[in-house]
């Protein structure tokens, strides 16, 4: 995800000056964690050294302001329609703060238009084009016996990896994400025929339940960025009821065995060093995650709500 | 922990305060009361974020038989020797002294749903205006030929921690030389996907130094296994010629024992064992099928708020739900808790609701200093509580790595056991 310039600067100056002072109770992962913030700093900062070259602020803010409404455009593009076709009603759309799910039985449907060249299911087995189960969660041009094109093998060589995110874009329009791939599908417009093609094919690989790395089943609700982060009051009794998550690890009695305090802290400092995790500066995974599905508004709320234990 | 007095008072002689602690209520007059029924994750994390959030407005009664609570959690790690028995024990003198929580040890035996409570095995009911069943897991009759809660010490499961773990360890310890551990893994879902693997590793950790040329064997019904390449990836390197795990494609699948004889049977074919460690299919804890709560083997709740999709007074928490993608583990038990302690103070005194938000992380100890871990995250959809991200720990992990995870893993067990326990 890119961000704003300000936003930018504020992380990559503070998050720094946190990581040394939150390193003193995380020993072992200190260094590796201060290692690949400092690299990723230096990136930042050059990064928004040209950012300042190129616009003023605002310059930066209208972009992000256009960057966002992109983003929202394209998911709730609408199919192609002719004038004609103006009137109908518009199809279902995806409500952005829900999280994406198709529906699986729609997608059986919309699947039809991909069975002359892929099975999936009980006994499906590889045609012009590979079966589809297990699909998720399986490197590109991976599945063993099958003779993809060279584009598509050199992709799943670079890391791309099958999700709801990189099938959608790649059913939206498969030569966008994959040049030269044998696949000669024009793709599926509709937001939601994608979303429910995948649904229904996201019942033929491993389930979360049972393989809790397995890859997801719905698309996160996006998050987007305001440029006062540091401006916003949070509020503590929403901050309550958040931090219950972080309790099941932070001690709220401030005792840091293994998992560092997070009591008492100066809420700035605690918003950066969630932003920095939200933005995957700081690299540990678990607040990665936790942090990826905070808004700025509840960021803001667990800062005022653990600034308040000491 | 030590017991005080007041403890004493709020947890002591089950029978005497099972029926003292409702009448109690009675005379509190008008306040609402919530019954929760299984004092672990789910559970005791319900009942404490419901006593300590409504500050006295919510009566909150607690019914769970044992004193002591022993994790699941952490209870491979004392198989393997990295912690004793008495560390993954907690009591619920806390609970009682602390938040108010009336603790009453004795077992739930049905729930009357019109009438809204529920009977005690040592008598007399409890009502509630909103029930919490979080019972955990029980085992599928009849799912491994020859095995039943009858031979449970001669073939332990040790899915429910405390004795089993104990009276399995002591097996591993009395085993051969160069004897057999087997263990017979279960189908999907259970419990802690990665916890038989884990416990794997922990055996042979034991073995490794105590005796070196035993072997263990899983017969496992499942193709694929949580965390499956690093598992596979620690039991070469740390004991490297020890495991072997018959899948499905050899027959895994297709299993039964022999207590007395001492014999596990795969596919008609007949090993001698020495210690036998079944672990059966497993189902919602049996009060969720006698509330006729259940569809299948599972109860299956509205995501949001954790209730009963058959009973909107009722929430069901933990392994005994079924909710969707999040796994059968303590640390979900405990994210759904805290939604639905949030969902129910709502509906009984009007607080306030905020988005129910779900997570999960399961850290695994492979060998000494060698942590991983696998988690994500979740968002309540109408349908089911769907994954949204995940991630896990790679193979190739350097050791500093590994190691620091596994510290991890100390610093959440503190941290979630307080959560529960106060
Ligand atoms: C070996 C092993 C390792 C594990 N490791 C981890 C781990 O590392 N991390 C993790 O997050 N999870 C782990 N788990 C899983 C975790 O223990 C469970 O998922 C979790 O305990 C589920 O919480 P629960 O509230 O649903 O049930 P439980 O914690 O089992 O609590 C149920 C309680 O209800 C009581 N009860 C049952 N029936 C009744 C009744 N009729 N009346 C009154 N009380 C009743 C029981 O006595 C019990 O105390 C592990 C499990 C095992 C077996």
């Amino acid at each position: 995800m890119s961000t704003g310039s300000g936003i930018m600067l504020a992380l990559g100056g503070a998050a720094l000056v946190v990581g040394v002072a939150y390193g003193v109770n995380t020993r072992s992962y200190r260094d590796a964690e201060l290692q690949v913030m400092t690299d990723r700093l230096a990136r930042v900062e050059a990064t928004n050294a040209a950012l300042r070259a190129e616009a003023a602020q605002t310059d930066a803010l209208t972009a992000r302001v256009a960057e966002l409404e992109a983003a929202l455009t394209d998911a709730q593009r609408q199919p192609e329609v002719s004038a004609a076709a103006v009137e109908a009603p518009p199809t279902p759309q995806i409500d952005a703060a829900q999280p994406g799910l198709g529906n699986a039985q729609a997608g059986a449907d919309v699947f039809r238009k991909c069975q002359s060249c892929h099975s999936v299911g009980a006994g499906a087995e590889d045609r012009v084009g590979p079966h589809l189960n297990g699909i998720f969660g399986r490197r590109a041009g991976a599945h063993a016996g099958f003779r993809y094109s060279e584009d598509m093998a050199m992709m799943g060589a670079d890391g791309l990896t099958w999700t709801l995110d990189t099938l959608d874009a790649y059913l939206e329009n498969p030569k966008a994400l994959v040049s030269r791939t044998r696949m000669n599908f024009a793709g599926l417009k509709a937001a939601q025929d994608r979303a429910d093609v995948l649904a229904f094919l996201r019942q033929y690989s491993d389930r979360p339940q049972n393989i809790p790395e397995a890859a997801p089943t719905a698309m996160a609700p996006e998050v987007t960025l305001s440029d006062d982060i540091l401006a916003i009051v949070g509020d503590p009794e929403y901050g309550a009821y958040l931090a219950s998550e972080c309790e099941t690890c932070h001690q709220r009695s401030g005792a840091d065995d293994g998992i560092p305090a997070i009591t008492g802290w100066p809420e700035a400092d605690f918003v950066v060093a969630m932003h920095a995790y939200k933005q995957k500066i700081r690299p540990h995974p678990v607040m990665q995650m936790m942090a990826g599905r905070l808004s700025d508004e509840e960021i803001a709320a667990l800062a005022a709500y653990f600034r308040g234990l000491d | 922990m030590t017991l005080n007095r007041r403890t004493f008072l709020g947890t002591g002689a089950a029978a005497t305060v099972a029926l003292s602690a409702p009448r109690a209520i009675g005379a509190s007059h008008g306040r609402p009361r919530v019954v929760v029924v299984g004092g672990g994750a789910g559970g005791a994390t319900a009942a404490r974020y419901i006593a300590k959030d409504s500050q006295g407005e919510i009566d909150v009664t607690l019914i769970e038989p044992s004193r002591s609570y022993y994790t699941c959690f952490f209870s491979n790690l004392y198989i393997g020797g990295f912690r004793d028995l008495s560390s993954i024990a907690h009591s619920y003198g806390t609970l009682a002294s602390e938040y108010g929580i009336n603790v009453v040890h004795d077992w739930a035996v049905g729930v009357d749903r019109d009438a809204k409570t529920v009977a005690l095995a040592g008598g007399g009911s409890v009502p509630y205006d909103r029930l919490i069943l979080s019972p955990g897991i029980d085992f599928v009759d009849g799912a491994v030929p020859g095995w039943d809660v009858t031979t449970q010490n001669r073939m332990p499961h040790a899915y429910k921690a405390g004795s089993q773990s104990e009276l399995l360890k002591a097996q591993i310890e009395a085993m051969p030389e160069g004897g057999v551990f087997a263990m017979v893994a279960p189908p999907n879902p259970y419990r802690c996907p990665p916890g038989p693997y884990e416990r794997v590793s922990m055996v042979a950790h034991v073995l490794k130094e105590k005796n070196p040329t035993a072997k263990i064997l899983i017969v496992d019904p499942k193709e694929k296994f949580s965390k499956q390449g690093l598992f596979e990836e620690g039991w070469a390197k740390h004991y490297s010629g020890m495991i072997d795990r018959i899948g499905p494609d050899f027959g895994g699948d297709k299993v039964s024992v022999d207590a007395d004889a001492m014999t596990v049977t795969i596919d008609g074919a007949v090993e001698k064992v020495d210690v036998c460690n079944v672990i059966p299919a497993m189902k919602a804890g049996l009060i969720c099928e006698r509330a006729g709560l259940t569809e299948g083997n599972w109860a299956p709740v509205i995501p949001a708020t954790m209730q009963s999709r058959l009973d909107e007074n009722i929430h069901i928490l933990g392994d005994a739900s079924a909710q969707g993608d999040m796994p059968k583990s303590g640390f979900s038990a405990n994210s759904q808790a805290k939604v639905a302690a949030m969902a129910v103070r709502g509906a009984l005194t009007g607080s306030r609701i905020f988005p129910a938000k779900f997570s999960n992380t399961c850290w695994s100890l492979i060998g000494t200093d060698d942590g991983v871990k696998v988690g994500a995250a979740y968002e309540a959809t109408d349908e089911k509580i769907a994954s949204v991200s995940s991630f896990v720990s790679q193979t190739g992990e350097d050791a500093a790595l590994r190691k620091a995870t596994y510290e991890e893993s100390i610093g959440w067990y503190a941290g979630i056991t307080a959560d529960m326990f106060g």
